[in-house]
């Protein structure tokens, strides 16, 4: 017991954690979960555990690698992580096999031949940071410094965004916020609470209302705790999602919605809440920017009928779960991707939020609770920040690159994959191989992706279990942090990141008469990372804890059974209701509830009876492109044929298995029609992460193909070679979906795209796909007329 | 090689304690019965018990020694989703270990089934017996060539790490906590709770096997064996037949659907011509070993 | 009713392929040739006394491929040992008492060749008994194999002994035809079988074939009576293996050879030679879908 430092951290820290007395609940522990691992056959000694962080996904849930003979053969979630409680996903189960990848990049590669060819010569480290850094040098002082561009993509930037504050440019590209992720939610909840991320407390709710979320694909520590409240405190399970993704397969009731119509759902039923006296306005009257009376009056136009015209939800369902919801108490909401990427994505999300507002869920046990975590410190001295004025969008780049809006001279590009995983993909391509446009493309990434072939200088990247890291994320009811120790040597010349950053900062400022030096004077990964911890409020004593235990603070055991944390025999329990004490983080300590409002796209307004909307969704075992190759997921999942409703079908005479066209505004793609019961009838549905044109062997299905580029100490993997069987490896269907931005949140209307279905022509083979950039650029131009 | 195959001999000796066909011992006190419960109401789909597994023990491609079975039930809008995640069952009547003609496959005192690698001649006569196709042949080619090849391989409910006071990978692994695993014939844990509380089924109940995998909200339709050959959709019907057409197995009787039998039926006999040489180099080196070690 | 639809899977070897298939008619013709040439020599029917050299040489030869098939397609080959070494041996597995028919009976076998050789009647007869029982045992146990799988429904019955054993008596007999029918064309005169004789087989072979079709009939009363196996049934029938079970097994090697052979053509020559070669070829089929149709449905479980 001597091991967990709740109570001491407890005295360090605001954010306490009380145990209650719950007797009875603790069982005796049979067996262990975790924290050791063995050879299958030759168990004599332990292996060597090193802490280990997935960066897979934003949740980043700590783990552990588990090395032998000098290779990690295991990776998995460690049983004393309180959010993670010793689960991993597939995903991060399997991310370890990216170090030993065999067509992994291993030394730098500049590229010889025309650009996207293929073709490449190794180079050293030292030629190649002498020619990023000429390249840089030469475009800060010839073209000014903001013609550096910076496209970001990772959930941890790993100093790019510092490098580009160093030499003080501005042009960043954030891809993922606020472009083509969920931004739309961010800002709503930025706006309301103050905050960027909630925790749904689904452990403890007894009713869950859920738009268009795929918690248990996608939010796998929630996940696990949705399943406790299942069977645990027998919690009901509503869905909203256009097609029946995992989650909806397992909910109480899976609801079908017409895209982009959840706002006016949850407004509805905001609205039936308020009139049948269910509202909490006690809490609202307190706690927000809102009387309940004016909330109500402003709410009254959202009836139920009036939503039900437009989302085909029946106006009596409305009615029914608004009331069950209201009555249930706790209850919470959760909503993601699937209102956000809309137009008007955000008004959506602020209606979801709306529901547990006015039901007086908020912060409470069981209810929407506010993010829980350290914010992790950056290392000082800091260069200033350049603002984010001129932060970029990631889907208008490649157009305003090529209406000469960016003079673009050098491209950095992190850990972002926008020839592949951006709307109009194709235009990304287009612009990224034009040397005019853009004349140099430095990409860091450990693989040969789709943006990486474009490149002009790769730089060889280490991968997660050879990565110094440390990071928190609200996924529990208390905070906690994570880190990562290598758990091996780094493959062949591969570099992090930040080393290389600093490496190319020494080289334009080799005698610190810049000032720029100053910013990179941590010795290594390991001593940013320790920097970084002893500088985080919370941390500071915890860099040895963190670094042999993987988790700061130790809460207490996780029992394997019941999966509580148990502190002297007791269930530790989280806080609730801290905003009792110091308010919200908006600007007047109150919910700032945005006026309701929902606007219907006018495409989906005047939608046709053989039009569809196209939705494009995540999958359980890949993220977009960090997984591609790693074998026992591709071996999950590896095609995506479009989903479309039977019935539907049907009547459009097309069978199952059959090659059919989706054609969009812009082009169309040639894929296999699946048939299901599980899709709204006016929507089809296709999964993203596959159809690689790069990556290698188990990515493209090809075991006969070999890298491009030469390789050091290329390794041949003998299951890759004689047993990978599949061999349909999907299409991508970002080629087809034409940008389209909500202007409030700047987030992609990823699941707006109207598109229609005809049955292949004769010479179509699957996997076809034919665009018209010039098309792309069209309707960019409407939309930034519009925008 | 010899060295080591005497070790895992004798360790195997040791530690499992192995009489070929020890009776079941359920509820017999003063004795372990390892059993699992798999709980689908808290099964999410997500596949993690998969992964774990094949990581744990590095299973190459196209075998498994445990995976989730998934279907979609009922008319839209009234569409559910059922997984079910499926393992060796460590029968406490094992067919399996009746027919394998050199007792390197046995049922442990504690429960579970289990290969003596060393043994194993790679007859398959126990893959063809398990009703539950628990089994497969360990491919010859694989990542790590010092791991049992060409022999049949299948979950052993980890007893590597549970005789060590662990977990299975999979349970531990399982996000959905569906996986509950432990001791039949100690009434306080958690397994031998469940199965008493919870209505349990197990798979193919009439051949007489005595499962130790029990499902709670098992689905009869996704666990009858027809049915999942019956309604299956165009996408898997071809992925079924890319596996059979790429997967390399040795001399495997694989039929493609939808092409003639006697093609295939040639097409094994010349994958089985075509397996001699790396079987001779077997050969070879066994000789090897013989005279040179 | 409420539509199921299996959306994800993974796939499983059909675990016995073609080389089992060989193997298990190879036994079966070997068996079947060997009761033939046994007739002269152990039972005493003196006519066929001239044939039982050729029979058993034919049978000998079979069995010799078998060891060759058997071994090479184990995983490990060189372990074949194991299947006979004292401390491996299990008695509850088919396959354990298998390697040692399929061992046993070739040596008792060429024993009996070399007594007949030597024209010596009493050892010619007393390794005759023995080879005999070992044959009808060597075939015998690839029905126990079939059998003892009480998971594959298919194979799962009591009759799968029996069918094998008719199988192997009706395939040895056609094959053994066919090879007199050569010899008689190559050797001189004097040394060759009469025809009547070769006649007279064929009505054995006509016999053996009505209990096969019987057999196959309580067989498809079983399946065919309406719940899952029926299903099987139909898709073992009439979908994947169409070919082995229905044309080969059925209409080319018992239906067509059975009309030859109750009608006039059977006083034919070739009418004879046809139906032989039908009905080896034929148990052929029966062998591919007996082993690889009893597993094929179950690799999607
Ligand atoms: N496995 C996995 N997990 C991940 C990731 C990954 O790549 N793979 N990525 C991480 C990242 S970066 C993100 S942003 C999150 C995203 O996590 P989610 O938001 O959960 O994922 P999405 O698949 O984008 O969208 C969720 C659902 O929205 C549905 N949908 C589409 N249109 C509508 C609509 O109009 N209304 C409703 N109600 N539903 C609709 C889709 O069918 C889909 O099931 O996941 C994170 N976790
Ligand atoms: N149609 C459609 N498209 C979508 C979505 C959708 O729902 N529908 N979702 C969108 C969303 S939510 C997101 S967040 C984006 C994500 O899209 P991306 O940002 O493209 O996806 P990632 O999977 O993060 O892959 C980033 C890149 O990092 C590289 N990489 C992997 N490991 C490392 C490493 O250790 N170091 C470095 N330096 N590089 C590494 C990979 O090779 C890859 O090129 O996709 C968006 N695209
Ligand atoms: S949910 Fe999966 S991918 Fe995301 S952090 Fe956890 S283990 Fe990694
Ligand atoms: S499930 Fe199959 S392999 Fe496992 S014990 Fe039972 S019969 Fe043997
Ligand atoms: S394959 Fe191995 S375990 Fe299976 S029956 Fe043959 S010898 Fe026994
Ligand atoms: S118990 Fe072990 S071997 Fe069996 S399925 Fe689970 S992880 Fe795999
Ligand atoms: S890990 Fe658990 S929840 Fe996930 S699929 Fe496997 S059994 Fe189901
Ligand atoms: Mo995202």
């Amino acid at each position: 017991m001597t091991d967990f430092d709740r109570r001491e951290f407890m005295k360090l820290s605001a954010a306490a954690a009380v145990a209650a007395s719950c007797p009875g609940l603790v069982t005796a522990m049979e067996l262990e979960l975790g924290g050791k691992d063995f050879h299958q056959i030759r168990t004599f000694h332990a292996r060597d555990r090193k802490p280990y962080l997935c960066t897979m996904c934003p949740y980043f849930d700590g783990g552990f690698t588990y090395a032998e003979g000098g290779e990690v053969l295991k990776a998995e979630g460690n049983p004393h992580h309180i959010a993670s409680r010793g689960k991993f996903c597939a995903k991060g189960l399997a991310s370890f096999f990216g170090a030993s990848d065999p067509d992994r990049i291993l030394t730098p590669l500049k590229r010889v031949g025309a650009r996207g060819d293929g073709q490449w010569q190794q180079i050293s480290w030292d030629e190649a940071i002498a020619e990023v850094a000429g390249r840089v040098q030469a475009a800060m002082d010839n073209s000014g410094r903001d013609s550096v561009y910076l496209n970001e993509g990772a959930f941890k930037d790993g100093g790019s965004v510092r490098f580009m504050d160093t030499i003080g440019s501005r042009s960043v590209i954030r891809s993922r916020f606020p472009s083509i992720s969920n931004a739309a939610k961010q800002a709503a909840l930025e706006k309301i609470l103050g905050v960027d991320f909630t925790y749904p407390d689904l452990e403890h709710t007894k009713y869950v209302l859920n738009f268009g979320a795929n918690i248990m694909e996608t939010a796998l520590p929630l996940a696990q705790r949705l399943t406790d409240g299942i069977v645990n405190n027998r919690l009901k399970l509503v869905t909203f999602d256009v097609r029946l993704s995992n989650t909806a397969g397992r909910s109480d009731e899976w609801i079908p919605v017409f895209p982009g119509s959840d706002g006016i759902v949850a407004l509805a039923m905001a609205n039936v809440i308020m009139q049948n006296g269910l509202a909490d306005t006690k809490f609202i009257n307190r706690w927000t920017n809102y009387s309940s009376n004016k909330l109500a009056r402003h709410l009254s136009k959202f009836t139920p009928v009036m939503a039900e015209q437009a989302s085909g939800v029946m106006a009596a369902d409305i009615q029914r779960i608004a009331i069950e919801f209201a009555k249930t108490k706790p209850a919470t909401v959760f909503s993601q991707n699937g209102v956000s990427y809309h137009q008007g994505g955000i008004d959506g999300e602020a209606a979801c939020l709306l529901l547990s507002i006015i039901t007086g869920n908020i912060d409470n046990e069981g209810g929407h609770c506010l993010p829980r975590r350290f914010d992790i410190a950056a290392l000082q001295p800091r260069p200033k920040k350049t603002g984010s004025a001129a932060r970029q969008l990631n889907h208008t780049f490649p157009f305003e690159v090529k209406d000469g809006k960016h003079k673009v001279q050098v491209l950095f590009n992190h850990m972002s994959n926008p020839a592949y995983s951006s709307p109009a993909s194709s235009v990304w391509r287009e612009v990224l191989k034009d040397e005019q446009l853009v004349p140099y493309i430095v990409d860091f990434t450990p693989f040969m992706s789709e943006t990486s072939e474009l490149a002009d200088i790769i730089l060889p990247d280490v991968v997660g279990i050879e990565r110094d890291d440390v990071a928190s994320s609200p996924t529990a009811l208390l905070p906690w942090a994570t880190m990562t120790v290598p758990g091996v040597k780094v493959r062949g010349q591969a570099q992090d990141v930040r080393m290389t950053f600093k490496h190319i900062v020494e080289a334009i400022d080799a005698d610190g008469k810049r000032g720029m030096k100053k910013y990179w004077a941590f010795t290594s990964a390991k001593d940013w990372v320790k920097q970084e911890v002893e500088g985080t409020k919370g941390l500071e004593q915890s860099y040895k804890k963190l670094k042999s235990k993987g988790v700061f603070p130790n809460y207490g055991k996780i029992d394997p059974d019941t999966r509580q944390i148990i502190d002297e025999g007791k269930p530790v329990k989280g806080e609730y209701a801290t905003f009792k004490k110091s308010g919200f983080a908006t600007a007047s300590g109150k919910i700032e509830i945005l006026p309701p409002a929902w606007t219907i796209n006018p495409r989906h307004a005047a939608i046709k009876p053989d039009e569809f909307v196209l939705s494009t969704f995540k999958v359980a075992y890949q993220t977009l492109s960090l997984t591609s190759n790693l074998k026992y997921l591709a071996e999950l999942w590896h095609a995506n044929p479009l989903w479309i409703n039977k019935q539907t079908a049907r009547r459009l005479g097309i069978r199952d298995g059959e090659l059919v066209r989706v054609i969009s505004d812009v082009g169309y793609m040639v894929t296999k029609a699946w048939l299901t019961q599980g899709i709204h009838p006016q929507v089809l549905g296709i999964s993203t992460s596959v159809g690689r044109t790069s990556y290698g062997r188990v990515a493209q299905a090809d075991p006969e193909m070999r890298s491009s580029f030469p390789q050091q100490g290329q390794q041949e993997d003998e299951d890759i070679n004689h047993n990978l069987w599949w061999r349909d490896s999907g299409t991508n269907p970002n080629d087809i979906i034409p940008v389209s931005i909500d202007p409030a949140s700047g987030v992609q209307a990823w699941n707006d795209t109207v598109v229609t279905i005809a049955p292949a022509e004769a010479d179509d083979t699957y996997g076809d796909i034919k665009v018209d950039n010039a098309k792309h650029f069209a309707i960019y131009k409407k939309m930034m007329g519009l925008a | 090689m010899t060295e080591s195959r005497n070790d895992e001999e004798s360790t195997a000796k040791k530690h499992h304690n192995y009489g070929i066909q020890t009776p079941g011992t359920k509820g017999i006190a003063g004795t372990k019965r390892y059993a699992m419960a798999i709980d689908l109401r808290k099964c999410i789909g997500c596949m993690s018990c998969v992964v774990a597994c094949k990581s744990e023990f590095g299973t190459p491609l196209g075998v498994w020694r445990t995976w989730v079975k998934v279907a979609d039930k009922g008319h839209y809008p009234n569409t559910q989703r059922v997984f079910m995640p499926r393992l060796c069952n460590h029968c406490d009547y094992p067919i399996c270990v009746r027919n394998c003609p050199t007792q390197a496959t046995f049922k442990h005192k504690d429960g579970f089934v289990l290969q003596r690698y060393n043994r194993c001649i790679g007859c398959r006569t126990c893959v063809v017996a398990c009703p539950y196709n628990a089994r497969h042949l360990v491919p010859a080619k694989r990542t790590d060539k010092n791991l049992p090849h060409s022999v049949v391989d299948k979950c052993t409910f980890c007893i590597h790490r549970v005789k060590r006071g662990m977990l299975p990978a999979c349970v531990q692994a399982c996000v959905g906590g569906a996986r509950i695993f432990g001791d039949l014939n100690d009434p306080d844990s958690e397994v031998a709770k469940l199965v008493s509380k919870e209505p349990v089924t197990v798979l193919k109940p009439e051949l007489g096997t005595s499962p130790s995998v029990f499902y709670i909200g098992g689905d009869w339709e996704i666990m009858d064996e027809p049915h999942s050959y019956e309604n299956r959709t165009s996408q898997l019907k071809e992925e079924f037949n890319d596996f059979k057409r790429n997967h390399e197995g040795d001399a495997f009787g694989d039929i493609v659907e939808g092409e003639s039998t006697m093609y295939h039926v040639s097409k094994n006999m010349k994958d089985f011509i075509a397996s001699i040489p790396h079987k001779a180099s077997d050969v070879i080196d066994a000789f090897k070993r013989l005279l040179f070690k | 009713m409420n539509e199921s639809v299996i959306t994800y899977n993974v796939f499983h070897h059909v675990a016995w392929g073609t080389p089992i298939s060989i193997y298990f008619w190879l036994v079966g013709a070997s068996a079947g040739s060997f009761v033939i040439s046994s007739f002269g020599w152990v039972f005493g029917i003196k006519r066929y006394k001239p044939l039982a050299l050729t029979a058993s040489l034919q049978a000998i030869i079979l069995l010799m491929i078998v060891p060759v098939l058997l071994i090479w397609d184990l995983g490990k080959p060189v372990r074949f040992i194991y299947l006979m070494l004292p401390g491996y041996w299990h008695s509850t597995g088919p396959m354990a008492w298998g390697s040692l028919l399929i061992f046993s009976y070739p040596v008792s076998m060429i024993v009996y060749t070399y007594f007949v050789l030597k024209n010596n009647l009493f050892w010619a007869k007393a390794f005759g008994i023995v080879a005999i029982v070992l044959a009808l045992s060597t075939h015998w146990y690839t029905g126990v194999v079939m059998e003892l799988n009480p998971g594959r429904y298919m194979n799962h019955t009591a009759l799968a002994p029996i069918l094998f054993l008719t199988g192997a008596f009706i395939s040895g007999i056609g094959l053994l035809i066919l090879i007199l029918w050569v010899q008689n064309m190559i050797v001189d005169v004097k040394k060759r079988i009469e025809w009547p004789l070769i006649e007279e087989m064929a009505q054995y072979m006509m016999y053996g074939i009505v209990f096969d079709c019987f057999l196959l009939f309580l067989e498809f009363m079983q399946t065919l009576y309406g719940n899952r196996s029926e299903m099987i049934s139909h898709e073992l029938l009439l979908g994947v293996f169409r070919f082995p079970y229905l044309w080969l097994e059925i209409i080319l090697g018992l239906l067509i050879p059975l009309f030859i052979l109750v009608s006039p053509l059977k006083k034919q020559k070739y009418g004879v030679i046809l139906a032989s070669f039908l009905v080896a070829i034929g148990v052929y089929g029966m062998r591919v879908w007996w082993v690889m149709g009893g597993q094929y449905m179950q690799t999607f479980y």
